[in-house]
């Protein structure tokens, strides 16, 4: 439970400084007061920043990253295939959707890698339980309840002063959508903040509304005459109000105050990575954020509208990626798409394409080292068969955890997973 | 998880009469509906369980005409597909098309608000929220389907079949034209099965996942072949549907859509299946154990999976009025807005700005899904952002209604509201007057007897005491009465039922 009391520890410390009596009224001070001797705030130079960009509904690979000297893609895709003359050039063999031209030039100047061809064995076709298993980094075949993000966040709470904790009052995790994702779920629970846009902090007076969320002993009876317990959606909901209660006032203030240093595109998509972009750049300690941008299930008709959000994809991370170099930032924040699954290699009948398997992902950051990694998928394939993965999402999470989040990916993992190129 | 105290086999009993109350009766107004208002708690006290629940679940469920104006949009949208084909430049037809979007988005603004102010009349409330409920396993999105008129025929055709058989209901939303155009049968033919609508058939709307082979969703795709609509409604395109053998679930036969629902519903799991999803809209976020619903199943099965039998059941059961499953549910945004709005007497506000834009900042805007599966609620639901919007309309409906600020077809929109008879927006300076007569300790226990669910701790109620009786004087008095119910419709313990 977060005590009512100035947003973060430099600001108590500061009006503590100036003798506003703060101690003198708030029962949670002694403990708060001990725990900010304890541990200095970090200096902001030494963050590592995780942005992770869900592709939501499942993008097409093979149309992303596109092979498109194999005569086979264009076999494949009769009505659909990506020309040679229009594809961004990576190499002889692969080139980039037509609409990425921004994100084409950070690959050119090393700050873009591709890993390709990911996915995972026994693959599900279901948006949802394939989210499920991207999200809680699991096999197939296992049910997880926590998500790899939360499990971090578990891991990095364990352990005083681990890296990844974020300062009293700071969420550990802020996601754009309305909804939160499974990622952020963790063995315990963590303080999550929602962004969303044109989310209104209120201004009234919530003294009372304070007291009655942090009273001791809350608790609903069912009926007159029995015990006041507290449920677990009871506790949860009175957690989430004192966090966001703490949290609302200084988000709302800093983005408010936010001054992009790039010119963002219009849409949801872009104007969230500009807010994100604002909260690094204020100096929040928190370690992940979670934007989404949906629309990639395209069963039918996909050319323009696959086009389309490509553009917005890359329009809107190179935006961010800009904002961030000229804020001196870029070396803190590593950037990473997903989508629960890629593709059918075949088009359909409805010049779409149905649920695949494996698909391309991009990272990008200044660390990035190398632009291409693992191997491109395989086209010799029967009628309407599926990609076979080559490299397993886990072993993508576990270069971030280990070599970005410098933290025990294996213990988070729960296996060992083999280390990617894109991050030394 | 709550389940290990009780029997599954006693559990889906119905709970007997002599326990029948007006703590049981307000879980039921509240979990089957929205509020618990105290007329109608009385009324369901004095007229017992079984009558209660008939009268929840009619036999005749009441319709819902469909709004003027999706009429008066349709037509001018006829027309101006007419005028957009022979549009001299591609400038003209841009126009006619931001027209279209224009009136499709007000159409369906216009649908959400007459199924709103339907859902707060107390007499209905439990059926529209069983569509609410329906509406979330037969998912269709105004995102994709773009055309308010199809929403509103795919929720006719839910509220028509509501409370028959389930088997009867799936057919009738198979031929659904927002279905069709959804789940994408509408590109499915014999040559090219889409096998979109038979994946989530059988995942999402009979059986749930593990219960299918990928094969019999290739199978079954075949069967759906054809299914099209024009303006009339559906209707099966012979010369698309794949009249061959299908081999289904280990079954051989020329099988077509209906005989698949068929085929699904006599599977093992169909009988677990809506009762599950029953239980984690009305009952419980925490997933429960499939035997605990084993013995609700068999009956459902044996009643030929008829809805109304299934609703009388479920809740009349000793299991739905368990105190584990009492004052622990987390309310969705809608329930939230609509409690509100049956709690404080009041009439929904014809705006979008103070009733649409809420919803859709608390996470669910009507008709527009997130995705196939519907809303996930529970947990799911909260997060800072949401809280601070459900404050925020806590906030406007129990403050003065401001008619400075309305523009001028907001007026309209209220003076319409208005001539209709529909005129309490907001709690007015009037109705907390004659709150202020109870005094500090009855304004505290009225606030929580009244809204919150199960019985709350004392320290709760001291705490708004302490606050009232803080106020120095009668006009702050007031003002503090109105701010401890705001209060308490912000708190956590409200937003739970």
């Amino acid at each position: 439970m977060h005590p009512i009391l100035p947003s973060t520890r430099r600001e108590f410390l500061r009006l503590g400084a100036k003798g506003v009596g703060l101690l003198a009224f708030s029962r949670f001070a002694p403990q708060f007061l001990v725990q900010s001797t304890l541990a200095a705030p970090r200096p902001e130079k030494d963050r590592r920043i995780l942005v992770l960009v869900q592709l939501a509904g499942g993008n097409d690979g093979l149309n992303t990253v596109v092979p498109y000297a194999d005569p086979a893609y264009h076999a494949l895709r009769p009505t659909i295939a990506l020309k040679e003359k229009d594809v961004l050039r990576l190499d002889d063999h692969l080139g980039l959707h037509p609409s990425m031209a921004p994100l084409h030039a950070l690959l050119q100047e090393g700050r873009l890698g591709v890993v390709q061809n990911v996915g995972y064995p026994n693959p599900n076709r279901s948006h949802f339980r394939s989210t499920e298993i991207w999200e809680t980094a699991s096999a197939s075949d296992e049910s997880l309840s926590s998500g790899w993000i939360g499990r971090y966040l578990d891991n990095a709470c364990a352990g005083a002063g681990a890296p990844g904790f974020a300062r009293d009052n700071e969420p550990d995790a802020i996601h754009v959508s309305a909804e939160v994702p499974q990622s952020f779920g963790g063995g315990v629970p963590h303080n999550t903040y929602g962004l969303s846009l044109g989310a209104n902090a209120g201004r009234d007076d919530v003294a009372l509304l304070e007291r009655i969320a942090s009273r001791p002993d809350a608790g609903l009876a069912a009926h007159a005459g029995q015990d006041h317990d507290e449920t677990a959606n009871h506790a949860f909901l009175r957690a989430t109000l004192m966090d966001s209660l703490v949290a609302e006032k200084r988000i709302q203030r800093i983005i408010d105050a936010n001054k992009p240093e790039a010119a963002y595109p219009f849409g949801n998509f872009a104007q969230s990575l500009r807010n994100v972009a604002g909260l690094i750049a204020a100096g929040l300690s928190t370690r992940v954020y979670f934007v989404s941008l949906g629309g990639f299930d395209t069963h039918a008709g996909q050319l323009n509208s696959h086009a389309n959000l490509l553009r917005q994809l890359s329009d809107g991370l190179a935006a961010f990626q800009k904002d961030l170099t000229a804020r001196g930032l870029d070396d803190q924040v590593l950037t990473m798409t997903f989508s629960e699954f890629g593709r059918r290699p075949n088009e359909n009948e409805s010049a779409g394409t149905d649920h695949g398997t494996a698909a391309p992902l991009f990272v990008m950051g200044q660390k990035i080292t190398g632009p291409l990694h693992g191997t491109a998928p395989s086209l010799k394939l029967e009628k309407n068969a599926d990609l076979t993965f080559s490299t397993d999402f886990r072993s993508v999470y576990a270069t971030v955890l280990d070599r970005w989040l410098e933290t025990p990916a294996d213990e988070i993992l729960g296996a060992r997973h083999e280390r990617l190129g894109f991050l030394a | 998880m709550p389940t290990p105290s009780l029997d599954p086999r006693e559990a889906w009993k119905p709970l007997p009469a002599a326990a029948w109350n007006s703590d049981l009766a307000r879980h039921l107004l509240r979990r089957a509906g929205w509020a618990a208002r105290p007329d109608e708690v009385a009324r369901a006290v004095n007229e017992g369980l079984p009558v209660t629940l008939r009268r929840l679940f009619p036999d005749n469920p009441p319709a819902l005409e469909r709004p003027v104006y999706l009429m008066r949009a349709d037509e001018r949208i006829l027309e101006l597909q007419r005028l957009k084909r022979s549009a001299p430049t591609v400038e003209d037809r841009r126009a006619y098309d931001r027209e279209e979007n224009a009136l499709e988005a007000a159409s369906a603004s216009e649908f959400a608000f007459k199924w709103l102010q339907a859902a707060t009349d107390p007499a209905r409330s439990a059926y529209e929220k069983w569509l609410l409920f329906l509406s979330d396993v037969y998912v269709v999105s105004f995102e994709k389907v773009r055309r308010a008129e199809l929403i509103f025929r795919h929720w006719d055709i839910i509220r028509r079949n509501g409370l028959g058989t389930a088997p009867e209901l799936a057919k009738a939303v198979s031929r659904s034209p927002a279905m069709i155009n959804y789940l994408d049968l509408n590109r499915s033919s014999r040559r090219a099965p889409n096998e979109n609508f038979a994946r989530e058939l059988f995942e999402l709307f009979t059986l749930g996942e593990g219960n299918y082979t990928e094969d019999d969703i290739k199978q079954a795709a075949r069967a759906f072949t054809g299914y099209r609509h024009n303006r009339e409604g559906f209707r099966l395109s012979e010369r698309d549907h794949d009249k061959a053998e299908k081999n289904i679930f280990g079954r051989k036969g020329a099988f077509d859509g209906d005989d698949v629902i068929d085929l699904a519903y006599a599977r093992p799991a169909a009988a677990t299946f809506l009762p599950r999803e029953m239980a984690r809209f009305y009952l419980s976020d925490q997933p429960l154990s499939h035997e605990f619903f084993a013995p609700l199943g068999d009956a459902w099965r044996a009643s030929g999976f008829d809805l109304r039998e299934l609703c009388l059941r479920f809740f009349g059961s000793v299991a739905f009025y368990h105190p584990d499953f009492r004052a622990s549910f987390i309310k969705s945004p809608v329930h939230y807005y609509l409690g509100l709005v049956q709690d404080l007497g009041l009439d929904v506000i014809p705006l979008e700005r103070t009733t649409l834009q809420p919803l859709r900042q608390m996470g669910q805007q009507l008709f527009r899904p997130p995705n196939v599966r519907g809303w996930v609620g529970g947990r799911l639901w909260v997060n800072s952002s949401t809280l601070a919007a459900r404050r925020q309309l806590a906030r406007t409906l129990c403050s003065p209604f401001d008619e400075e600020r309305l523009n001028a077809d907001e007026r309209l929109e209220i003076e319409v509201a208005r001539d209709a008879g529909r005129r309490r927006f907001t709690v007015d300076a009037e109705r907390i007057r004659a709150f202020t007569a109870l005094g500090p300790r009855g304004i505290a226990d009225r606030l929580c007897d009244f809204f919150l669910p199960g019985r709350v701790d004392d320290g709760y109620r001291a705490a708004l005491v302490d606050y009232l009786e803080a106020a120095p004087d009668a006009a702050a008095f007031e003002d503090r009465a109105r701010r401890a119910a705001i209060t308490v419709l912000q708190s956590p313990e409200y937003q739970l039922c």
